[in-house]
């Protein structure tokens, strides 16, 4: 009987921690609960080192003091900040106004729109409130199929997931122990091709099926000239100048060779500046040789892509630590916020507020994992997985295939924290065996977790759109037509094809590879991520230079306490703790 | 009972205070990181001890916010099947949870995390960075934190006790007021002139 248990220790550790977190009780104490539980018990049995628990402090200490997890409330704070700037509300409306008289046209702009704010930082449930409530009256009142134009908004405001500055890729890249610029660089084209296979799909309803996004009437653009004019052919000028001038640019100062992102970013902004100063000087000189519609667009562009400067920018050119660009973000937004007259003591507080339960229950999964895998790897849980995974048919891709399938299905259920922390550390080190590049690897996965939003009938997309889109019958205020609800059903409809879209991308970044590496291989990124002033050896992070340490270090060794030592030895003894992410992380 | 629900009240009271000034560090935080990066660039010299106040500060809010969070149901649970039960056999497992699971955890690691305050400071122990922090302080917010999470975990259990035998209404339905989500909703119907 203890012979048994010993030797399925692993496996039964994991089906007890499914029970666990299925009873419904919150899944960070479920974790750490198991991991106790079940050290307990392996240290009655003679598995472990009656010690065992001595590592614990230690492990939280680990967490405390990780920089990489530090731009999750960050991120998270200028999100909430920036929802409530009117940023989006005016991109939404002045695009909507651009693209309306286009077949498809309002689709393409709440998929820009969408990308757009995921670049900033993203917040599902902020762009698809926002969208449900200022795109969705506009489509449903001039005739697009309900289940299209719900899909759309749900799945371009996923977009934010994906497309870097997003909380999945930075607690991905903590949890796989890569840097975070990188994981940023990796999934920069993914996002935008995901954002582009959207529109694709647009465009093709557009095409084959006109009645399910018509054009909008061009009297419902209410930028015009004075003399009624639409104004766009200076629009498309501005846009040819502007281009032109990134191109150019891009040309002229970049060697070819340079990473495309960066490439990206820095000409996107000159080309956007260049624009910007016609309109400021057609403003004040008076020239009037701008339309408003032009000058309009110009201005609403501006402070997204300031903002996506002012992070992704700073990140990508090195200035900046992933953590440092959320920080700069959010204070930006608090800048625009405070700039429009949007900011409130009492906005400030909420946004403070939901940012620190959310730091609060995220990092507390974490701690939990920590207190699980503790114990998990313990038991040589790891080697069990490992043993589980590599043994597949079909080795790498085998792999790759299971893997996919797996998070795709446990998205119905666990969303992309729970995932993150409980999966993906057993599945990092089995892709690195087998000889997978771990950000290819994540980028892959958090594509992949991207479903977890659009699933019905869980999706938080979903629920977001449910929660703003028409529950009843409701006269349209400019038309005066009784407009049905949308249905509940129609929602969920609409999120497949686009769930679709998400796993055919999944398959393409298998398929093409450069699609994520491309853009990593031309550079070695420069890793602001572990700046910090080293005259001695790093010894606040357990474990982290096993062996060298006390050699060179003989002062500082004596200020450490011998329990901490013992704790410190027994993390090095359980190297297999194969997961560098936290405590090799510097 | 009264009188432990009298004790329940005055925790949820102090993690509510707790709570609500520890958010403001996060405001804190944002500003010395973003003032950290901005003077390296600008300055071209950075300081250890800025570097590690950033973390102190986020150690400080996720530490202390566990029991605010916890005091506003706030960690995220997977409720495909405890959705579906009953009133009262949701309550049974949010105390059989806390008996179970929350306590044992949260108190291990208060006892374990303890000694090591105590070594911390005793020896004075200071940062290896360069002009580093000096290290107890943010070895004495593990065991701070996590008391504050456990005696949220026994107002938590008063209060469904109480539930269960009829002395209070529905704890976990106390009144949240508007998220932040449904704010945002309100104002962008406000501004479209229509009915919220």
């Amino acid at each position: 009987m203890t012979e048994l248990l010993i030797h399925n220790m692993a496996p039964m550790m994991f089906g007890a921690l499914v029970v666990f977190l299925l009873i419904g009780y919150p899944v960070a104490f479920a974790l750490a609960a198991n991991g106790i539980f079940f050290g307990l018990i392996g240290i009655q049995l003679g598995l472990l080192e009656p010690s065992l628990f001595q590592a614990l402090p230690q492990r939280i200490w680990g967490v405390m003091s990780n920089d990489t997890l530090l731009a999750v409330p960050f991120f998270t704070f200028m999100g909430l900040i920036l929802e409530r700037s009117g940023m989006a509300e005016d991109l939404l409306d002045t695009i909507g106004q651009l693209f309306g008289p286009l077949r498809g046209g309002l689709a393409l702009a709440v998929i820009f729109v969408g990308a757009l704010l995921a670049a900033t930082t993203g917040v599902v449930a902020a762009s698809v409130i926002s969208m449900g409530l200022i795109s969705l009256p506009i489509m449903l009142r001039y005739g697009y199929d309900r289940r299209f134009a719900s899909g759309v908004i749900a799945a371009s405001g996923t977009l934010a997931q994906i497309i870097p500055p997003s909380l999945v890729l930075i607690v991905m890249a903590d949890q796989l122990g890569r840097s975070v610029g990188d994981m940023y660089q990796g999934a920069f084209i993914p996002g935008l091709t995901l954002a582009g296979l959207y529109a694709v799909f647009a465009v093709g309803v557009a095409l084959f099926k006109p009645s399910w996004a018509p054009a909008l009437p061009a009297d419902a653009r209410t930028l015009k000239e004075p003399d009624g004019s639409g104004g766009t052919p200076s629009l498309v000028v501005l846009v040819i100048v502007a281009t032109t001038a990134s191109i150019a640019f891009a040309k002229y100062y970049y060697a070819p060779d340079a990473p495309t992102d960066v490439v990206l970013v820095v000409s996107t902004s000159v080309g956007v500046g260049v624009a910007f100063t016609a309109s400021v000087i057609n403003h004040f000189a008076k020239l009037a040789l701008l339309s408003r519609l032009a000058v309009r667009v110009t201005f609403v562009l501006i402070p997204p892509l300031a903002l996506i400067f002012l992070v992704l920018g700073t990140i990508f050119l090195g200035v900046a630590t992933p953590t440092e660009g959320g920080a700069m973000g959010a204070t930006g937004a608090l800048a625009m916020a405070l700039a429009r007259r949007r900011l409130s003591i009492r906005l400030l507080k909420q946004a403070m507020d939901a940012t620190a339960k959310l730091t609060a229950f995220v990092v507390f999964i974490l701690i939990g994992a920590r207190v699980f895998s503790l114990t998990f790897y313990g038991v040589d849980g790891h080697i069990w997985v490992e043993g589980l995974l590599t043994n597949l048919p079909g080795g790498q891709l085998g792999f790759l295939i299971v893997t996919n399938i797996l998070i795709f299905v446990l998205a119905f259920f666990l969303d992309f924290f729970e995932l993150a922390f409980i999966v993906i550390p057993l599945l990092g080190p089995v892709a690195e065996k087998l000889g997978i590049d771990l950000i290819w690897f994540g980028v892959l996965l958090g594509v992949n977790m991207q479903t977890s939003f659009m699933h019905p009938p869980f999706g938080f997309a979903l629920f977001y759109l449910r929660s703003v889109a028409p529950g009843r019958d409701y006269l349209d205020k400019l038309t005066g037509k009784l407009t049905p609800r949308v249905t509940t059903g129609q929602i969920y409809w609409g999120a497949v094809p686009f769930v679709v879209i998400q796993v055919l991308m999944v398959a393409l970044i298998i398929v093409f590879p450069n699609l994520v590496t491309g853009g990593l291989a031309k550079k070695q990124a420069i890793d602001t991520n572990n700046i910090r002033i080293e005259v001695p050896a790093e010894e606040l992070e357990p474990a982290g230079e096993p062996g060298r340490r006390g050699a060179d270090q003989p002062g500082t060794e004596q200020q450490n306490s011998e329990q901490e030592e013992a704790a410190k030895a027994l993390e090095r003894a359980m190297r297999g703790d194969a997961k560098p992410a936290l405590d090799r992380k510097k | 009972m009264q009188s432990l629900l009298g004790i329940s009240r005055l925790i949820d009271a102090l993690n509510e205070r707790v709570g609500r000034l520890i958010y403001w560090l996060i405001l804190a935080a944002v500003l010395v990181s973003a003032g950290n990066a901005l003077v390296r660039y600008s300055l071209n010299t950075s300081s250890n001890a800025w570097l590690e106040i950033q973390w102190y500060l986020f150690s400080a809010v996720f530490l202390f916010g566990a029991g605010y969070t916890l005091l506003h149901n706030q960690h995220v649970r997977i409720d495909i099947i405890s959705g579906r039960m009953s009133k009262r056999s949701q309550t049974w497992i949010e105390i059989l949870g806390t008996v179970f699971f929350l306590l044992p955890m949260a108190i291990a690691i208060l006892w374990l995390s303890w000694p090591v305050f105590l070594d911390a400071y005793r020896l004075n122990e200071v940062s290896t960075n360069a002009g580093g922090l000096i290290v107890w302080p943010a070895r004495l917010m593990v065991p701070a934190g996590f008391l504050l999470l456990v005696l949220q975990g026994f107002s938590e259990l008063i209060k469904r006790i109480a539930f269960l035998r009829g002395l209070i209404p529905d704890p976990s339905e106390k009144h949240e007021g508007p998220s932040i989500e449904e704010e945002l909703a309100a104002e962008l119907r406000r501004q479209r002139g229509e009915p919220a």
